[in-house]
């Protein structure tokens, strides 16, 4: 509640004139609607870095034998970790999400305020847009060279347990992450009234489909294809991930449009009266 | 029509243009460079991403490898997976701010990906030498892809023009690093190339040289052809991977914006 309350006031900060200490907060300062996108991406790649040097360490010496105790150890271990950590992660910040988003339902939000929660959304997005990379460049290369020269003898390769069971996932949760948080938010885009956007159901179903397509590589591995090709048919339909995520574009063209249409109601209430209230009137 | 004289068109045209100066230097209250700055880089991420995972998924085999990257296969396979995004976001640069430089932010973002994977993942992680497995790069073929939309202004006039130049310039740019290892080298009574001695050397267990589709069918019978028939088909599929790309510009990324699928 008083989390929800901190959002609610601070437009009436951005609403005023600068002082004789400085220019007043602006919405896109880089400490103010930006800061999501810089903590995002920090965390994204702390958990990166950890995950390239534990396998780099342990691969090798822990990761060839599937029934061998090392494995468990460093391997079961960590697979099993990240998927509590991540439940525990989404359990938070979706609930968190959900819990002040219904409470801002129905009540109207400044210009100013708006613009922040596009900055914030797009941070989020931004977040995404990196999870995307790592997970469909990144730790594929690494699958890569794994595949084409150790065989397996598992499904929980020591590249799969990064890169299916953590970052497919974290995917997911912050494509869904972002549009729950555009549901309750920006209400002039995404309001359950105006029905399901588009641009979402791409960028999660594409997140989705990705997951699916690592429980049909794994049923196929182990029946009639191990590794031997890469660009093998039976890997194709990976791709679609990446074409699916284009649906970004499409929040952020949607967004940006937004934005113009905030800057012309500015215009608008700054031209025609001075008493105009603060809220979006179009 | 006698020169001074101005006509309607002339005068709508400038006054177009006195509106799009005005409108270029246009103050926002909130609308600033930061939000071209977070989109054109955080857009790096997820460009990069869809290319490299669309070439490693349809071509990866003959980018990891230089003993792969043979006559008949390589130039008809990589081409056509590698201007599959560049097209796409030839398209959105295009149709959001009349920019002729998708395929080469694409190829750029794509470069330096594929670079990251390849230093980290296969030569620091897996030991292999980076000669054995360097990426190509498409970023002159994107340059001129993006030159072609910018001359013609025609999707389908850069599909067919540009696809073809397509094809042969991700050749022939790659061919320069390539060159050295086609040299042969004598190796166990044998005449090979470099890169046949490096794919013979540098154990993959789990790919047998028998998986390696060179050499086949007629190949020998086209003699020194094989490589022009391998070109001209690369570009008739490069044709195909632009209108796939096409289809991924327009459809999902720039249609869905402001739609929705019901109300629920």
């Amino acid at each position: 509640m008083a989390q929800s309350q901190a959002v609610q006031q601070r437009p009436k900060e951005y609403g005023r004139s600068a002082t004789t200490t400085g220019r007043s907060p602006n919405p896109t300062d880089w400490l103010i609607g930006w800061k999501p996108l810089f903590w995002g991406c920090a965390l994204i790649m702390a958990a990166n870095i950890f995950l390239w040097f534990w396998n780099y360490e342990f691969a090798f010496t822990a990761g060839l034998n599937s029934a061998s105790p090392e494995f468990s150890l460093y391997y079961r271990t960590l697979f099993w970790g990240e998927l509590l950590s991540l439940g525990v992660f989404t359990g938070i910040w979706y609930g968190w999400l959900i819990r002040t988003g219904r409470e801002m339902v129905g009540q109207q939000c400044a210009r100013a305020e708006e613009v922040r929660r596009i900055a914030i959304l797009w941070s989020i997005i931004g977040a995404t847009s990196l999870s995307i990379y790592i997970e469909a460049s990144f730790w594929p290369n690494w699958d890569g060279s794994w595949h084409q020269t150790m065989v397996r003898d598992t499904a929980l390769t020591p590249t799969h347990i990064p890169m299916f069971y953590f970052f497919f996932p974290l995917s997911v949760i912050l494509a869904l992450g972002a549009f729950i948080y555009g549901r309750f938010r920006i209400p002039e885009l995404y309001s359950r009234d105006k029905g399901f956007p588009w641009s979402f159901f791409l960028l999660i179903s594409a997140a989705v489909f990705e997951c699916m397509q690592v429980a049909f590589n794994e049923w196929g591995h182990s029946l009639w294809i191990s590794e031997e090709f890469f660009a093998a048919p039976f890997h194709w339909p990976f791709v679609t991930y990446g074409w699916l995520a284009s649906g970004m574009f499409s929040v952020w063209g949607e967004t940006i449009l937004r934005l113009f249409e905030i800057e012309k109601a500015e215009e608008v209430a700054t031209t025609d009266t001075h008493f105009r209230p603060h809220a979006v009137a179009d | 029509m006698a020169a001074g004289t101005t006509t309607i068109a002339e005068a709508a045209e400038r006054q177009r243009r006195l509106e799009l100066k005005e409108l270029l230097q246009k103050q926002y209250k909130w609308i600033d460079r930061k939000w071209d700055l977070v989109f054109w880089v955080t857009a790096i991420f997820v460009v990069a991403g869809a290319a490299d995972i669309t070439k490693q998924l349809f071509a990866g085999d003959w980018d990891f490898w230089t003993d792969w990257k043979d006559p008949q296969w390589w130039p008809v396979i990589t081409a056509f997976a590698t201007i599959i995004i560049p097209s796409a976001l030839q398209y959105i640069q295009w149709a959001a701010w009349r920019f002729p430089t998708g395929a080469t932010y694409t190829s750029v973002c794509f470069f330096m990906a594929a670079w990251v994977g390849r230093y980290f993942q296969w030569h620091i992680a897996e030991n292999y030498p980076m000669n054995f497995v360097w990426p190509i790069s498409t970023v002159c073929a994107g340059i001129i892809l993006d030159w072609t939309l910018m001359k013609t202004k025609s999707f389908i006039l850069t599909s067919l023009i540009g696809a073809h130049l397509w094809a042969l310039l991700v050749w022939a740019y790659n061919y320069v690093p390539l060159a050295p290892f086609l040299q042969p080298a004598h190796f166990m009574d044998h005449v090979l190339t470099v890169a046949d001695v490096q794919g013979i050397v540098y154990i993959r267990s789990q790919t047998p040289e028998y998986l390696r589709l060179i050499e086949r069918g007629a190949l020998r019978s086209f003699l020194g052809e094989t490589q022009y028939v391998s070109l001209v088909f690369g570009g008739t599929v490069a044709f195909v991977g632009y209108w796939i790309g096409q289809f991924i510009g327009r459809y999902l990324a720039v249609w869905p914006i402001r739609r929705y699928l019901k109300t629920l």
